[in-house]
Parts: C-alpha cells; sequence; structure tokens
C-alpha cells in the first residue's frame, strides 16, 4: 500500500530566491562582484587576539549587523553563525517575494547544514575562570557559574538552534532538518531539500548553510590539525587553490541561503528563477577519516550521480565550482576526480575555487557555493579563481585565473567535500533548457 | 514500475537497560527501570542525581579496535557499537565480501549510512580548560602553547558525523550518506530518510543509526534549571509526572529494498509502511498545547502508509514525562485516533530519554515487541492524569491490536517525526 513515488513524474525544482552573507560582501550584489573580480575577504583575524596561533589571519565577515532582522527579540538567541543564517534566509526570501502563510505553512520546509555544536568561546572563558580555574571542572562550582546556569547560553549552544531561529522567523511548519557532515553539510542541506520536493513532502523550502568557527577553539582545532596555510604575513594570497604553492586552507564564515520551489507552481506565481537545482550526487569516500583519496575515489560517484540525477552528460556542464581548498591533498584529489568523471571534456569546463577568495566557509560552503552556481547561470559570467600563478601539473584543469569569464552557460556544478568522508555534488540547470522559457519573471 | 517493499534485516542498540534488543525488551516487560544514580561526576552537592547511563562502561566492550579509541568520542563508541551488531546481523557485508570486486563496488556503492547524532556537548570544549589554565587566561599564550597541551586530535575528536565516517570506513559503504544534528528527532528522522532514499531508489540498503551520550555536568543542568528533569522518577502520563530524564545509547537498523533482502534470503524483522514530518515552528522549546505538529506528523504517516487509524496496533508514545509534551501527545493521539486508539506505551521510563538516539532505539524495541506480541507497560505509573481519562496506557502489558506499530518522537525547535512499523 506505500505510495510510489516512481509512479508520477517527477517534481523539478526552481531556486526562486538567493541571500549571501560572505567575507566579501553582506549581500548577494557586493559577493559577486568580489568573486568576479577576485577581490579576498582576508585579513589579520580581528574577532580575537590571535597573535600566538601559529595561523593568525582569516576571512572574517565584515561591518556586519543584522540590517533585515526586523525580529530583534530573536537575536539574544543568537550566535554569530546564526544571525549571518538570519540574514542571508531574509535576503533570500525577500528576494523570491514569497513567505509561508498560515494556509501553506505545513508545505514549506526547511533544511540546514549547521557548525559544529559550541558554546561562545567567552563563555567558556568564563565557565574556566569560575569553575575550573586549576584547569578541571570543579562540578559543584558549575552549580554557580554564570554561563552555565543561563538558559541563553544553552539555546545559542544546541544543535538545532539555526533551525529554530529560522522556522520560527519565518513560520515554516512542514519538514525540518540540521545537517551537519563537516564541509559536505551545506551541499547536503541543498540535496536534501531538492529530495523533500521531489517526495512531495513539501512544495516550497527555505535551505542554505551557515557556520562561524573564527574563535580560539575554532582556530586553534584547525591549527592542531595544521591544515591552516599559516601565511600570516600575505592574507590575500594564504588561499590559493590548484597553485602549487599552496599550504592548506583560509577559514572563512558566513551564511548562503536559498528558497527553492516546486518548478510548475513558482510559474505559476510569476516567479524570477534563477536555475533549475536539477541533481544531487551523495557518496561517502570510506577511505580516511581527513585524507582524500589520491584517486578521486568518493568524489568520482558523487559527480556521476548529481549528472544522472539531473539526466545530464560532461558535455552539458559548462562550469564546475570545485571544492579547492587550497590544500595539496583534497586538490589533487578532486582533479583527479574531474578528469576521470569529464574525460576529455576537462579541457573545455571552467573550474575555480571561489574559496580563493570567501575562504573555507566550513558548514556553510555548500550552500554559498551552490549559490554561486545558480548565479553564474543566471548572471552569464564566471567567478576566478585567485592567486593561481604557478600551477601544479597534478592539477590538470580548465581554471578560471587572473579574470572572470563571460558566457551562456547551461549547466554548473558545485562540489563539496566533508571531513569524516562526505561528498556533496549538486548540479544547476538554466531555465530555458528546462521549459524554453527564461528565468525573468513576470 | 511498484515502490519497492523496504525491509528492516539487522537491529542493534545498547542503553542503560541492555546491549542487546531482546535484552532490553525483557528489562521493559520486567517493569525494571535501569535508571539509577549517575557514576560519572560526584553529584552528592547536586539538586539532581540520576539517569540512565550504561552500567560499567567498557570501550573495548564497545568497539574491539583500540585504536580507533583516540579518534573518537564516547557517544561514537556506543552509536559505532550498535551499527556493527545490526550490520553483523543483517549480513550485508558478508553478502558483499562474497562478491567479485567489480560487483563488490556497485554494492558498496549502493550501500548508505544515515545517522542521527547529538552534534555535541558542552564538555568537548572543556579539553581546552587546562590549556587556558597554563596561559592564565591569555590569548597570546593560549594560541603559542596549543599544541603543547592539546591532543592534536581535537577537533577530529568532536566531529559530530564520526560515526558516518567511521562505518563507512569499517564495513567499506560509500553510498547515500546523512549526519542529522535534529535533537531528538535526529535518530528517527535517519530511519525515514533511509526508508525515503530505498523508495526513491537512491540506494538498496541503508544502515540507520542515532546515538547520544547526554550525561554530563553542564547539559543536566540546564535541563534541571529549565524545570524538565524529574526530581526521582520519570512518569509518563502521570497525573504527577513532573520531568524527563536522560539516558545515553544508541540504536541501529539495516533497512533494505525487498529485492535487496531476498538477494541473499535474509531473515526480516520488520517492514517500514510510512513516515511523516511536521514542524510547529515556534522557537526551541516552544510546543504548542494542541498536539498541532505530533498529530500531522502521524496522520502524514498513516496517509503515507496508505492505512487508517483502525489498523495500528501499538502507540510507542514519546512520552517523556514533562507536563507540556505528554498532554499535548494526548491531545494529537486523540486528534488522529479519536475515541478509540490503541494500546499506548513509552519506553523513556525504563532507559531515559536518549535524545538523539531516543526514536530509533524505541523503534528497535517496538520492532521485538511486535514480535512477541506485546505491548509493555509503563512500571512507574501510579496514576493516570485525569485529563487523559481513556487513554488506553497500562501497568503492565497489553496486548496489540494488530502487527502495526506507529513510533513518535518529538524534539527541540518544535520537531515532529512518526514511523509506522510492520512485524514480519
Amino acid at each position: 500500500m506505500i505510495r510510489n513515488p516512481a509512479s508520477t513524474p517527477r517534481r523539478r525544482v526552481a531556486v526562486t530566491g538567493i541571500g549571501l552573507v560572505t567575507p566579501v560582501g553582506n549581500d548577494v550584489a557586493t559577493t559577486w562582484e568580489a568573486l568576479l573580480e577576485g577581490r579576498s575577504g582576508a585579513d589579520t583575524i580581528s574577532l580575537f587576539d590571535a597573535s600566538g596561533f601559529s595561523t593568525r589571519i582569516a576571512a572574517e565577515v565584515k561591518k556586519f549587523a543584522n540590517v533585515l532582522v526586523v525580529d530583534r527579540r530573536l537575536l539574544k538567541f543568537t550566535n554569530r553563525s546564526h544571525r549571518f543564517a538570519l540574514e542571508a534566509a531574509e535576503q533570500a526570501m525577500r528576494d523570491a517575494g514569497i513567505r509561508p502563510t498560515p494556509d501553506d505553512a505545513h508545505r514549506w520546509g526547511c533544511a540546514v547544514g549547521a557548525g559544529m555544536m559550541t558554546a561562545d568561546f567567552d563563555d567558556l572563558h568564563e565557565t574556566h575562570a569560575y569553575a575550573a580555574a586549576a584547569g578541571e571542572l570543579d562540578v559543584d562550582l558549575l552549580l554557580s557559574d554564570r554561563p552555565a546556569n543561563d538558559p541563553l547560553v544553552f539555546c545559542r549552544g544546541q544543535s538545532a538552534a539555526g533551525l529554530a531561529l529560522l522556522t520560527r522567523r519565518f513560520g515554516i511548519h512542514g519538514y525540518a532538518t540540521s545537517v551537519h557532515t563537516a564541509c559536505a553539510s551545506g551541499g547536503q542541506a541543498l540535496g536534501t531539500a531538492l529530495k523533500a520536493i521531489r517526495r512531495g513532502r513539501v512544495d516550497r523550502v527555505l535551505a542554505g548553510g551557515f557556520d562561524s568557527m573564527i574563535s580560539p577553539v575554532g582556530i586553534g582545532g584547525f591549527c592542531l590539525l595544521s591544515a591552516l596555510s599559516p601565511d600570516n604575513d600575505t592574507p590575500q594570497r594564504a588561499s590559493r587553490p590548484f597553485d602549487a604553492t599552496r599550504n592548506g586552507f583560509l577559514l572563512g564564515e558566513g551564511a548562503g541561503f536559498v528558497v527553492l520551489e516546486e518548478w510548475e507552481s513558482a510559474r505559476a506565481r510569476g516567479a524570477r528563477i534563477y536555475a533549475e537545482l536539477a541533481g544531487d550526487g551523495n557518496s561517502l569516500s570510506s577511505y580516511r577519516i581527513t585524507d582524500s583519496p589520491p584517486d578521486g575515489d568518493g568524489p568520482i560517484q558523487a559527480m556521476r550521480q548529481a549528472l544522472a540525477d539531473a539526466g545530464a552528460a560532461a558535455a552539458d556542464i559548462d562550469y564546475i565550482n570545485a571544492h579547492g581548498t587550497s590544500t595539496g591533498m583534497n586538490d589533487r584529489s578532486e582533479s583527479a576526480a574531474i578528469r576521470a568523471v569529464f574525460g576529455t571534456e576537462t579541457d573545455r569546463i571552467a573550474v575555480s575555487s571561489t574559496k580563493s577568495t570567501m575562504g573555507h566557509l566550513i558548514a556553510a560552503a555548500g550552500a554559498v557555493e551552490g549559490v554561486v552556481c545558480a548565479l553564474a547561470i543566471d548572471r552569464g559570467a564566471i567567478p576566478v579563481n585567485a592567486n593561481l600563478v604557478e600551477r601544479d601539473p597534478e592539477c590538470n584543469l580548465n581554471l578560471v585565473a587572473d579574470v572572470s569569464r563571460r558566457g551562456r552557460l547551461r549547466m554548473t556544478l558545485s562540489n563539496s567535500f566533508g571531513f569524516g568522508g562526505s561528498n556533496s555534488c549538486i548540479v544547476m540547470r538554466r531555465p530555458e533548457a528546462v521549459d524554453g522559457r527564461s528565468g525573468a519573471g513576470s | 514500475m511498484a515502490a519497492p517493499s523496504i525491509v528492516i534485516t539487522g537491529s542493534g542498540a545498547v542503553c542503560a537497560a541492555g546491549a542487546q534488543p531482546d535484552d532490553i525488551l525483557s528489562m521493559v516487560l520486567a517493569g525494571q527501570s535501569a535508571i539509577a544514580p549517575i557514576t560519572q561526576w560526584d553529584h552528592s552537592q547536586w539538586p539532581t542525581h540520576v539517569a540512565g547511563e550504561i552500567a560499567d562502561f567498557d570501550p573495548r566492550a564497545m568497539v574491539a579496535d583500540r585504536k580507533l579509541h583516540k579518534l573518537v568520542r564516547r557517544t561514537d563508541l556506543v552509536g559505532l557499537y550498535a551499527a556493527g551488531r545490526a550490520i553483523e546481523r543483517s549480513g550485508i557485508v558478508a553478502q558483499r565480501d562474497a562478491l567479485p570486486p567489480g560487483k563488490a563496488a556497485v554494492y558498496s556503492d549502493r550501500s548508505g549510512v544515515i545517522v542521527g547524532s547529538g552534534g555535541g556537548n558542552f564538555e568537548n570544549q572543556y579539553d581546552f580548560f587546562p590549556l587556558l589554565t597554563q596561559a592564565r587566561g591569555e590569548l597570546p599564550a593560549f594560541g603559542r602553547e596549543l599544541t603543547d597541551v592539546v591532543n592534536p586530535m581535537w577537533l577530529l575528536r568532536t566531529l559530530p558525523n564520526n560515526v558516518l565516517g567511521h562505518i563507512g570506513i569499517k564495513y567499506g559503504l560509500k553510498g547515500t550518506n546523512a549526519c542529522i544534528t535534529s535533537h531528538s528527532v535526529g535518530g528517527l528522522l535517519a530511519v525515514i530518510e533511509a526508508f525515503e532514499a530505498l523508495r526513491s531508489g537512491e540506494a538498496d540498503r541503508v544502515v540507520a543509526v542515532g546515538h547520544e551520550t547526554p550525561i554530563e555536568p553542564q547539559m543536566i543542568l540546564y535541563y534541571y534549571r529549565l524545570g524538565l528533569i524529574a526530581a526521582d522518577t520519570l512518569r509518563p502520563f502521570d497525573a504527577a509526572r513532573d520531568g524527563s530524564q536522560f539516558g545515553e545509547g544508541a540504536g541501529a537498523l539495516v533497512l533494505e529494498t525487498e529485492a535487496s533482502a531476498q538477494s541473499r534470503g535474509a531473515r526480516v524483522l520488520g517492514t517500514v509502511l510510512g513516515s511523516g514530518n511536521a514542524t510547529e515552528g515556534h522557537g526551541l522549546l516552544a510546543i504548542r498545547d494542541d498536539g498541532d505538529g505530533p498529530a500531522r506528523a502521524m496522520a502524514q504517516a498513516l496517509d503515507d502508509a496508505g492505512i487508517g487509524p483502525a489498523d495500528v496496533g501499538m502507540i510507542v508514545a514519546h512520552g517523556n514525562g514533562t507536563r507540556t509534551s505528554d498532554a499535548s501527545e494526548v491531545a494529537a493521539i486523540r486528534t488522529v485516533f479519536g475515541g478509540n486508539p490503541p494500546p499506548v506505551t513509552g519506553f523513556k521510563w525504563a532507559f531515559g530519554h536518549l535524545i538523539a538516539a531516543a526514536g530509533i532505539v524505541e523503534t528497535v524495541v517496538s520492532l521485538a515487541a511486535l514480535k512477541s506480541r506485546v505491548v509493555p507497560g509503563i512500571a512507574t505509573l501510579r496514576e493516570l492524569d485525569p485529563e487523559f481519562a481513556g487513554l488506553p496506557v497500562a501497568l503492565g502489558p497489553q496486548t496489540p491490536r494488530s502487527d502495526i506499530a506507529l513510533v513518535l518522537c518529538r524534539g527541540f525547535a518544535g520537531t515532529n517525526a512518526a514511523l509506522l512499523v510492520r512485524a514480519p
């Protein structure tokens, strides 16, 4: 008696709203301009005194003031990454020009890629000073410790906090989920949303990712793994994916959100459509927790699945937004994977990693880069892979060095690979290729 | 093309009540609560004292590979344990390993892993306390002395998706995957996502896991201050109920298409019939009094399965023992089932609220109960809340109305999930 999803024509999904808060801009227009110019968002860390760390640089979101969030009562329940999420989601909702109503709230979903659950460093610091001054927690002192008894510290630290804020802010009452697969989180959130609409669970989804790890514990965690570029004197050059001299990634922060709608209903209301979210590929490398398989096994399956899911061939893809972290291991593994999937088409397909300018937004990365792939189709332009000077011969790709490119893009693909081995790949398609009509709204 | 039937071929669970599904069911049927004084810290000066700890916790009993112990935390160990039992009982890895290399590779790519994880604890960050002490709270010294004091694997040990990654590596599963960190519904959502992935052809078999070890001082203190912890006993639906209690544990299920299970003559533990999700959207902790979210989740699951309320044999309620959650849940049951609901029970009284592991462990126990054709009682129930008059809950065992169980699960952010399973 199980309803048969395979018996009805598959629902298509439109991207009708986008929002970005990134280290290179607090909105879509500013971010997009910086990505085309290859203008870096990196600098010496200002959020805390990082002078003693081996890496003292990051790509911070700048002059951020939550300009759009009307419901300021929510802000006390937020940490920095939640504020980015509320802002980017608000941008996406306004851009889409539609909101849940009491009548259709249960047909709206929310799927987010959220960062790791933590208490803010200031709270940790305070708890240490009061209840763990000798280095170990005194559980009896915890009973009168300020942060450990402040329900707001608890609420902000919960892994479902961002989901709670977003569903409340926008009145979303349908399918809601928060996922975390490290650097693949944002891409997986978009893929999850796509599937929820296809399965008929919901008609519209607010989907995205948000993260901020630029804190003593976050930077410290990555420094301990020697994962970050130590180029403290040249922060804007530190992230140089696919360059032979790359030496680690640049930590960024921010949020990216999209409003996804069932295609026909989006057309019926005359919505402006950036692109079709056409395919999702999702695999597990099962190799090592942090290492990338040198032959690209894992990412290969994710890309192939995404193409098949979108009904696309290698020849249909015009741009790949690479995971491109600027670590030797990722960039070589990813290059091998792209070549294995795209064969001779590899020489034709433009590739860039926008982490070269924005840095690595961790749980937000896949969502922000998904937005970049939709924008590339909509604006007919390809962002630059900044800082590419000396090409690594083992990364033999058609990299967009020096200047951005212009052109009519048919399909674009975004890669996101996470610690733990999760690989997420999503494919966007030009609206005309779906139903012969442009994406302009009416 | 008919939608494939989705069956369950392996299960595993560990919590305070036992380390095997049948053992946990036996404890529940015997009316024995495994909630006991906490042993992990000295709480003699504390206002709250009990939880469902796994007694004599032995990391090596959870995961034999000692090298792995340095790379993961307690929550991951229990998750890996439950997943390992479910995978071994299902026979999927043995089947794959008997295939020639090319076919084995396809088998691995068509085998997914979906995990519901707690997302982290407060005490993960306590690993930085010795460094803060050594640095006298000064950040430059904190940065300089970082690598001398803190375990270089700190970040890796803290990843919320560790169980996902390590199951993949250990068993060579490489297909569709997710790690869901949506608080209490995470584990049941993992089962639901696995079910959906199989129905839509994204995989042939998926291991679903839920794991969490929330018994840490700072976490319990917050729940206590929020008034969510029972003074001594978790009494779902009781007139005198006064809160919930934590437990730790993990559950796992192997779900497959019927064709995949039949290809090796696998023993079938149950069939997944349908699922539902609904969110109330009123904030992190708020829940509606009228049971809107759980009612919609249950109604959706029935609709998805194409069955009616009268077909359900038993309801395994969330039953966390807080005043508002239980009351709204009863309202939801009345909305969906009217005046004639099937026997209702819940398991949290016996081993605590396992948070991200709750829904999946409760599904594992429900399958064992369906097999025994019994609805276990709620042994801590003394006096049914008069507001819930007519709710078919009992101190002792009841008989299920059919071979179908409805498992309901609720979590922070007003999230609700419902799953329908049928015994073979």
